[in-house]
């Protein structure tokens, strides 16, 4: 459900990122390659909340709050519509 | 058997595009300074709230030993006059007086907060454009060094020393085409003659004498190459005075002036680059000036007017992270409690910006915020940060001049003062409280009718 992405993006394993539809390159430290994959992956950012909370270190709303500003973030980079 | 979750690190993704790295190819400071001056930063946040000035003493002393070693070993006997406009805490000025500082003040008030430091007045310089009668009198009964700013001033330095019976010995303030713009704004232009008709005036009415001169080249003045042609002009023009009106000088007096290392907001490269030594800056003026028209018993004495070369690197505000939002266009914008209403140098600094807990190395542009509920208060256009939450700390280092003694009260009441010396924290200004701030304020009875009202 790769379509919430705006263009074909490309996530290198270390984290750089390439958007093939403007040609900009992005770097993204581990947590936000974690949910980028998951947004890779089809997952809804209900699931993804859960996955994060399964995987780190993080209490819920901490983790509310990150995510909800790394889609905002995403946003108006215009890799995603929310 | 459940697997150990891992740390945790607030997600980001950072757009690459020039500036991240500066161009040096040094990526900004991003290792966090948790402690300053041997004290956590969070401790002293609790203990004296935020935002917060703290002082280094210990940089005060070494910045004030540093620049007397480097011109009274170029010229004997010369002398700094710490100019408190900078920052005229009582306590700055007194650890500067501890080290031998003379004071250079440019108003009544700062004189008399030198006064009651209890300097005595041979060892203040009163310069400013706008010296009032009583405070003159008063000077030139103390023995201060007054440096004459205009004609009118000439005419009420004459008055009084009617009034008080006596010659008073006076400095001249000249100023020179040096600087693109030039500074004509203080004293008596010497390359249009007004110099020298003005030292004449003054001999010629008898009741004062010029002994100093007295010239200040600018503010953050890092070409050295300036201050060689100020004592070069300093040189000529005493030459010409001296043989001509036979002035004979008891001093003359450099100004201030001199770079710290902090960055200009225009500035192609960074002060750590630009910025002279208090040795570079000795050795462009103190060779010229020693050359002057006298036998070496007999040269006038050299006086310096260090301002934010003193003061700007002991002082750091700490500060917190009030919100962190993005803006139209993806950029990050962070507010921080502190406002440009007490650092007022954001107009002309870019200030560095340390993170004081460890916030990840993903650096993003970032525009600095203050927290005044008003669009101009932005701190920093450009700062590359890492991840930063609600309640989290910056430091901004060097931070010392002009910021405290020109903050203005708005909004917010003004942050304490600290001063960090030998291990040991002395609160030199607390915050202000609302009952101060309003302490000279009164409501006419008449104004208050409806207080009376509500109570019923
Ligand atoms: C007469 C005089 N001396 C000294 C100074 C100190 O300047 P700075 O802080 O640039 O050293 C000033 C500041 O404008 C000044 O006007």
């Amino acid at each position: 459900m790769s379509e919430i992405f705006k263009s074909e993006v490309t996530l290198s394993e270390n984290g750089f990122l390439f958007d093939h539809g403007s040609g900009l390159t992005y770097t993204l430290n581990t947590t936000g390659q974690f949910i980028f994959r998951q947004l890779q992956s089809g997952q809804k950012s209900k699931q993804i909340m859960e996955k994060m909370l399964d995987e780190f270190e993080v209490i819920e709303e901490t983790a509310r709050k990150d995510l909800d500003d790394f889609f905002r973030q995403l946003n108006e980079l215009g890799l995603i519509d929310l | 058997m459940k697997q150990e979750k891992k740390s945790y690190v607030k997600p980001t993704i950072v757009r690459h595009s020039v500036g991240v790295t500066n161009k040096y190819g040094r990526p900004p400071a991003t290792v966090p300074m948790s402690r300053l001056n041997g004290f956590d930063v969070k401790e002293l946040v609790n203990e004296y709230g935020s935002p917060l000035y703290v002082l280094s003493v210990e940089q005060l002393r070494q910045n004030y030993q540093d620049m007397f070693r480097a011109f009274s070993t170029r010229y004997p006997g010369a002398r700094i006059a710490y100019s408190y406009k900078t920052n005229y805490l009582k306590a700055v000025c007194s650890i500067l007086h501890s080290e031998g500082a003379l004071a250079e003040v440019v108003s009544g008030f700062e004189y008399d907060i030198a006064r009651n430091l209890a300097m005595p007045g041979e060892k203040i310089i009163f310069n400013g454009p706008y010296k009032t009668r009583d405070e003159l009198a008063r000077a030139f009964t103390d023995g201060a060094m007054v440096n004459i700013d205009n004609y009118d001033e000439i005419q009420v330095c004459e008055e009084v020393a009617d009034e008080l019976g006596r010659k008073f010995p006076v400095g001249v303030r000249v100023n020179m085409d040096l600087n693109n713009p030039p500074w004509h704004k203080f004293g008596f232009n010497v390359e249009a003659g007004h110099a020298y008709e003005a030292v004449k005036r003054i001999q010629s009415g008898g009741k004062l004498d010029v002994k100093g001169l007295h010239i200040h080249v600018g503010t953050y003045v890092d070409d050295v190459n300036i201050y060689s042609m100020a004592a070069q002009g300093l040189v000529n023009f005493y030459t010409v005075i001296k043989e001509q009106l036979g002035i004979k000088l008891k001093y003359w007096d450099m100004g201030g002036g001199y770079a710290s290392h902090n960055t200009l907001n225009w500035a192609w490269q960074s002060a750590e680059y630009t910025c002279p030594t208090f040795d570079q800056y000795a050795e462009a003026i103190c060779p010229i000036l020693l050359k002057g028209p006298f036998q070496a018993a007999e040269a006038p004495r050299l006086f310096l007017e260090p301002g934010r070369a003193l003061v700007d690197e002991p002082i750091s505000m700490i500060t917190t992270v009030v919100s962190q939002k993005r803006l139209p266009g993806g950029k990050r914008g962070v507010i921080v409690d502190a406002g440009m209403n007490v650092l007022s140098s954001v107009q002309w600094y870019n200030y560095n910006c340390q993170t004081v807990q460890d916030s990840g190395l993903t650096l993003e542009d970032t525009i600095l915020y203050g927290g005044l509920c008003m669009n101009i208060d932005v701190l920093r256009q450009n700062a590359v940060l890492p991840p930063l939450r609600r309640g989290e700390l910056l430091v901004i280092p060097h931070i010392g001049a002009y910021n405290l003694s020109q903050s203005w009260q708005f909004i917010y009441l003004r942050p304490a003062v600290i001063a960090i010396d030998n291990g040991k924290i002395h609160l030199i200004k607390a915050s202000e409280t609302r009952e101060y701030v309003q302490e000279m304020e009164s409501v006419p009875k008449e104004f208050n009718t409806y207080s009376i009202a509500n109570k019923n």
